[in-house]
């Protein structure tokens, strides 16, 4: 029952270099960030500075690879139901510690489960947490916290997943299911930390604009796939609260879909502007119309699928071109939200799109 | 008592968490003298068969609460030889000592031993009765991979007296020669190894007084003083507790036996005292109908025998739309009534500082482990995330962002008769 994998941190070279010397080196304060903008636009918007990050480690175990980095403690701002608020940095923040989980057969990085980390420092607990799912525009979806560590050393972290509820269709279906939890040995060094980039970017600050993914290495991002590469055929393009929604069908419904025979796969494939990270966690309803009668009314479930990666989607009797489907978000994607996006994805206006 | 200072009562609380043989003995030379403990009868057989009758032997508050005793230890126990008879002999001069010595309540010692699936199946070729409910333990969640306890044996002792409950932990352990002025007549470890001791408390002002010392609360120590437990409110109303007559085996070689569930969960109070205000932590550790109909006072001493939760069980659904949180306690008592309404579960929690972690060992007691199961698969709340993406898997979802499951075991408490290494048909070889 127990699957446990134990693998060393991946960026142990430069923290071990620093590791022994921790006690000569400077100690440098976190670096300030600049204030949070006071005229922040409703939409993604390049934020006032700039991170960069460090790879930990990753690990593997049961069906899930598990990736761990880090970075300076991070403002960033929790989303319940259709409100932001703010988490401040606090004193004893040492570092904002990211998890990313996905499918090593697929590269499909895996939202809206739960995730916990577990931190540990000779065999003493330092932490545990359930760590909140975050959106960060260089990252795109993960999981992510501020932590206080106990000092420069070698710290075990815990990753522990939860099986994923959310429908799971295609090749998907019946996988990731069962919890999962991997141990990262993380070396950690102050001097190390400060010697992660940090930039000031209020030059640029609240532009229309997102960072750029970044390169991750090994590590996939939640990028999804231009709206021509995802599966079936592209009916429409919308935008709601600064996300865009691709509206894809399928001629037959994916295995895990129910639904009649004869139905038919309508889904919303939504991405942040800039970069198509995806977005996840939100109430979805539609309702497809054509010559003024109601084909299909209800919710487009959250559904993971390897191809279409994570979207939105129902069983409905038929999509032809000409009908309209009118979409309205019951709750917004209850994500985090690291600087740029936090005001970007709440407000979502009901939407209408005619299909092609 | 006229030698309880409170530097003496210090010491012995301290002992209790710190444990280990010589930890105890430190403490009981320090003390110096052995603290008056009510003996137990010379006829064993007025004692009751039910070795989890806590009623009438526990305090009760104004309400009819049970109030649990202060001060309780499990001990985990595997067999270092088998089940014979001379083996059975020992293990009963050794409860029976217990027995003997002290009063069966809060102010002597209530005991009892109760024995793994395991147990009966490494030890015997015979078969459980078919209609026991007792599985081996496992995950109970999408979310969890506890240590799954398989021990032969679980000793659970209780006292409202700490060092009443190390004395009597010493005789079993081998380590006293007396207890309470009557002889030791056998050691539990003349046929058992410890593999795990725990230890716990609960009552108003206890977690209170370790909120500084343990890992999980955070600084400040944001505990209420009258909680009886870390995360700030009563619990085990008495109208949402089963009966010692409802979890009782009724029929079968166990008659007025029992199961029991014991879990460990760790708990991160953190961001549950951090980042939540009063009301949210209400509804969700009851329903957000406590909060809109302000039902909860304090520590919820004003809810009385009953917390209030069957009348808010259906709004569930609803509640998760609106407040985008659901009640822990709303979410388990879906599957915690009979078609009567009846609460199918004892639960007997106490909170721990082991490893000066703050955690929770929950037993639990019911007629068939399946009980206890169905209801903590609907306090997962499994369910709730697919009405709204507002409640997640373990955010918003009741308390289960805050608590680990670390450990799940599950045990016979056989009747006191067979309480000497039983055999999975209750025959005497």
């Amino acid at each position: 029952m127990r699957r446990r994998t134990y693998l060393t941190g991946l960026a142990g070279v430069g923290a071990t270099a620093l590791a022994g010397c921790s006690g000569l080196v400077e100690t440098r304060a976190i670096p300030s960030s600049p204030p949070v903008l006071s005229n922040r636009p409703s939409a993604v918007y390049f934020p006032t500075h700039v991170e960069g990050m460090q790879m930990s480690g990753m690990a593997k175990s049961g069906e899930y690879q598990f990736g761990l980095m880090y970075s300076y403690p991070h403002r960033f701002w929790n989303v319940n139901g259709t409100s932001a608020s703010m988490t401040e940095i606090q004193d004893d923040d040492d570092i904002h510690l990211m998890a990313t989980v996905w499918d090593p057969e697929t590269n499909t990085v895996l939202p809206d489960t739960g995730l916990s980390l577990e931190i540990s420092k000779g065999g003493d607990l330092v932490s545990e947490e359930v760590i909140y799912p975050m959106l960060s525009q260089p990252m795109g979806f993960h999981y992510g916290a501020n932590f206080g560590l106990d000092g420069d050393g070698i710290y075990t972290v815990t990753v522990s997943v939860g099986g994923v509820n959310t429908r799971r269709t295609g090749a998907f279906e019946g996988r990731f299911a069962d919890p999962a939890s991997a141990d990262i040995e993380f070396e950690y060094a102050q001097s190390a930390r400060d010697e992660i980039s940090f930039e000031r970017t209020m030059d640029r600050a609240g532009e229309a604009a997102a960072r750029p993914p970044m390169e991750m290495g090994m590590m996939p991002l939640s990028v999804l796939p231009e709206p021509a590469d995802l599966p079936g055929e592209t009916r429409g393009e919308t935008s709601m609260g600064d996300a865009r929604l691709v509206v894809k069908s399928l001629e037959t419904l994916p295995s895990g879909v129910e639904g009649g025979s004869d139905a038919q796969y309508l889904y919303v494939s939504a991405r942040t502007p800039y970069n198509r990270m995806v977005v996840p966690a939100m109430g979805l309803e539609g309702t497809l119309t054509r010559d003024g009668e109601t084909v299909f009314e209800g919710e487009l479930l959250r559904t993971l699928h390897p191809e279409a990666k994570y979207h939105y989607g129902a069983a409905v009797p038929s999509v032809e071109s000409g009908d309209t489907l009118s979409l309205s978000v019951t709750v917004p994607p209850q994500v985090a939200r690291h600087e740029g996006y936090e005001t970007a994805f709440l407000e979502m206006e009901d939407t209408e799109v005619t299909l092609s | 008592m006229s030698d309880a200072g409170p530097t003496r009562r210090d010491v012995v609380k301290a002992a209790v968490a710190v444990g280990g043989a010589v930890g105890l003995s430190a403490c009981i030379d320090a003390i110096g003298g052995e603290s008056t403990a009510p003996t137990g009868p010379d006829d064993l057989s007025t004692l009751p068969e039910r070795q989890h009758a806590w009623k009438g032997r526990v305090r009760e508050d104004e309400f009819g609460n049970e109030a649990l005793p202060r001060h309780q230890t499990l001990l985990y126990l595997n067999l270092t030889e088998g089940p014979s008879a001379d083996a059975r002999d020992t293990v009963e001069a050794a409860l029976s000592t217990l027995d003997r010595a002290l009063a069966r309540n809060h102010e002597g010692l209530l005991h009892s031993i109760a024995y793994s699936p395991a147990y009966f199946d490494r030890h015997f070729d015979e078969s459980l009765p078919e209609d026991l409910d007792l599985p081996e333990p496992r995950a109970l969640s999408s979310f969890e991979d506890p240590e799954l306890d398989r021990q032969d044996a679980l000793v659970h002792i209780a006292s409202d007296q700490p060092d009443v409950l190390l004395r009597a932990e010493e005789a079993l352990t081998g380590e006293r020669d007396t207890l309470n002025g009557v002889t030791v007549e056998g050691a539990l470890t003349d046929v058992f190894e410890v593999d795990s001791r725990r230890t716990g408390f609960v009552g108003a002002g206890m977690p209170f007084e370790r909120g500084d010392e343990v890992e999980g609360v955070p600084d400040g120590n944001p505990i209420p003083e009258a909680s009886p437990l870390f995360m700030g409110f009563k619990a085990g109303f008495a109208k949402n507790q089963a009966t010692e007559d409802y979890v009782t085996l009724d029929s079968g070689p166990f008659a007025e036996g029992t199961t029991k569930h014991v879990s460990n969960i760790r708990q991160r109070l953190a961001d549950w005292y951090g980042e939540q205000s009063f009301d949210d932590r209400v509804m969700e550790m009851f329903s957000p109908g406590h909060v809109e109909q302000g039902l909860v006072e304090g520590v919820g001493e004003n809810l009385g025998d009953d917390s209030g939760i069957d009348r808010f069980v259906d709004d569930i659904e609803a509640h998760a739309r609106e407040y985008g949180r659901v009640g822990h306690a709303q979410k388990a008592a879906r599957a915690n009534r009979d078609a009567d309404g009846n609460p199918l579960l004892l639960r007997r929690h106490f909170e721990s500082a082991d490893e000066n972690v703050a955690s929770l060992h929950f037993p639990s007691l019911q007629r068939g482990i399946g009980q206890f199961e169905a209801v903590r698969q609907a306090m997962n709340g499994e369910d709730i995330p697919q009405i709204t993406p507002a409640v997640r898997q373990r955010v918003n979802n009741g308390i289960l962002e805050y608590i680990f499951t670390k450990k799940r075991g599950n045990f016979l408490v056989v009747p006191r008769s067979l309480r000497a290494l039983p055999t999975p048909t209750g025959d005497v070889e």
